[in-house]
């Protein structure tokens, strides 16, 4: 009896929980990610102008957003002319990097040998500061695209290696042990079920990758370039002009979120069909 | 009784497995084990956990390498794994990316064969264990009980003529293991291949094999053969027997006589086994 009366309004209360939700929840619920990184965005803008307008900051050390936009728009097709080389210089050197990467953690994952030999090194390597290399590529390579490539490359591998080794090495040996059973060659063992198995690493390590890809390569603009958002930036503030900085900065920012954004949603794919659940 | 006695399948003679051999630290996982296996017949290898039971069977299947000793497998010695040895391990090692469908024609894909030709015996086998509704269902997708039907299907999807398993269904709850055990031998009685069965259950043995080989640790060896006389098929209410209950008794007595005689040799405390004493 009290198990029924008890029962009771919590069975009513159920339907209409999930009908309030229907009418209100979802859609904030479901936008409550999107909504509030942007509002915290839209505050710091707004904040800034108010602070930037209300100090008299001079323009030159920190142009409010509102002068920003402008330049944007003023400026809008220079900045996209020179975000055409920085963006295929970071996609080619980021490919570059993952096949490398893979390629190495391939051969260090096969071969003992080439492990004990390799891996330490890599390692070591990695603690060397390397933006401080690059003008080593310029005596290299001269200051072609090549030459900048190179460099991005050198300095976004690293991380795709260690996942993909790691990645690599995941694989549980039942299962090894299942393909040695059917007489499976080593290749054969490597692509049907170590890669896919490594997949997922694989592309937490790309991701990596991808932003350092854009590092190296903007270095490389600082350096030597006669185009590019990384020359841009160098060539608006010896000019002085700070809002275009912050505009060029702000394309940057755009590219650099799109070929994140790819790479993460490649990634989410993968994940829901080879992830281990 | 003149006729002379068929070759027998598998034939295990004196084989050892010594771990970190020629080291102060060597562990002796088999030692000088010697048995044979007609063609057809089920035997159940049974033992505690860590008696080198699952090493002697990935070493008939050619997985592990013999420190001494020789195995035949079919009047040929192994030398490493054969296509026509399938083997099923205590987990079901599926691909998490393939569909169940998928997972059973791996053998297939791996051994190149023509997948059109094998596609319908792999339906037919996921309809003989009930999955023929999960064919396109992921192993995350399945319970525990139906990755390991899937595991089955896989190891007899390229028809190989020796079956070792390796705990299979340990890792299952005992009811889905019942279900399991009686699904194996309905199998089983149809397609009748050699099996190597090791558990560490003793109603598992006795339900399933036609022998059953005792192994202890200390030394790794085999201390009984028994023949279990039950007729197939056998219901598993054969499990209530008072027949079944007395093997399995016997059984339970030669794995624990090997114990205490292990914890004699350990020294045991007198007050524990007073009779070593006496």
């Amino acid at each position: 009896m009290t198990a029924e009366t008890q029962a009771a309004p919590r069975i009513a209360s159920a339907p209409e929980r999930i009908a309030w939700r229907a009418l209100l929840g979802p859609s904030l619920r479901r936008l409550r990610p999107v909504i509030l990184p942007m509002a915290t965005a839209g505050a710091v803008l707004l904040i800034w102008q108010i602070l930037v307008t209300a100090l008299r900051i001079p323009a030159v050390i920190l142009p409010p957003p509102v002068e920003i936009a402008t330049e944007l728009w003023r400026m809008l097709p220079v900045l996209l002319r020179h975000a055409v080389p920085t963006t295929l210089d970071s996609l080619m050197a980021f490919s570059l990097a993952t096949a490398l990467g893979i390629g190495l953690a391939a051969a260090i994952t096969n071969s003992p040998l080439l492990r004990d030999t390799l891996y330490p090194n890599l390692v070591l390597f990695q603690l060397i500061p390397k933006v401080a290399l690059a003008p080593l590529f310029v005596v290299w390579l001269g200051i072609s695209s090549e030459s900048r490539v190179a460099f991005a490359t050198f300095v976004s591998f690293f991380p795709v290696v260690i996942s993909a080794a790691v990645g690599f090495s995941s694989t549980e040996a039942s299962t090894l042990r299942l393909c040695r059973s059917l007489t499976a060659s080593g290749w054969q063992s490597f692509v049907m079920v170590r890669f896919p198995f490594a997949l997922p690493a694989i592309f937490s390590g790309m991701k990596i990758a991808m932003t350092m890809a854009i590092i190296g390569v903007i270095i490389g603009e600082f350096i030597s370039a006669k185009a590019g958002l990384g020359f841009y930036i160098l060539y608006a503030s010896s000019r002085m002009e700070t809002g275009v900085i912050f505009a060029a900065l702000f394309v940057l920012c755009v590219i650099g979120v799109t070929l994140f954004g790819a790479v993460a949603l490649a990634e989410g794919l993968v994940r829901r069909s080879y992830g281990r659940r | 009784m003149s006729v002379v006695a068929p070759q027998p399948y598998v034939e295990v003679a004196e084989v050892s497995k010594i771990y970190r051999s020629g080291t102060a630290d060597a562990v002796e996982a088999v030692s000088s084990v010697s048995f044979t296996v007609p063609r057809g017949q089920f035997v159940a290898i049974l033992g505690p956990s860590g008696c080198g039971k699952s090493t002697l069977l990935m070493m008939l299947g050619g997985l592990e390498a013999l420190t001494a000793g020789r195995i035949t497998v079919d009047g040929m010695p192994m030398s490493g794994p054969r296509t026509s040895i399938g083997v099923m391990f205590q987990d079901s090692t599926l691909l998490p990316w393939k569909s169940a469908l998928d997972n059973v024609l791996f053998p297939i894909r791996v051994l190149k064969r023509p997948l059109d030709a094998y596609r319908d015996g792999a339906r037919a086998l996921l309809e003989r264990v009930g999955l023929h509704d999960f064919a396109h269902k992921k192993p995350h997708e399945l319970s525990g009980g139906m990755r390991q039907r899937v595991a089955i299907c896989r190891a007899l999807v390229y028809d190989p003529e020796l079956l070792l398993m390796d705990e299979p269904f340990s890792a299952l709850d005992a009811i889905t293991r019942d279900e399991m055990n009686e699904l194996l031998l309905d199998l089983w009685q149809q397609y009748t291949k050699t099996a190597l069965f090791v558990t560490h259950s003793i109603r598992e043995a006795v339900f399933l094999a036609d022998r059953v080989l005792v192994m202890t640790r200390r030394p790794a060896t085999i201390v009984e053969d028994l023949t279990i006389p039950f007729a197939r098929p056998r219901p598993l209410a054969i499990g209530e027997t008072r027949e079944f209950n007395e093997i399995c008794g016997h059984l339970r007595e030669c794995i624990e006589e090997s114990h205490y005689r292990e914890r004699g040799r350990r020294a045991a405390p007198a007050a524990v086994r007073p009779e070593l004493v006496a």
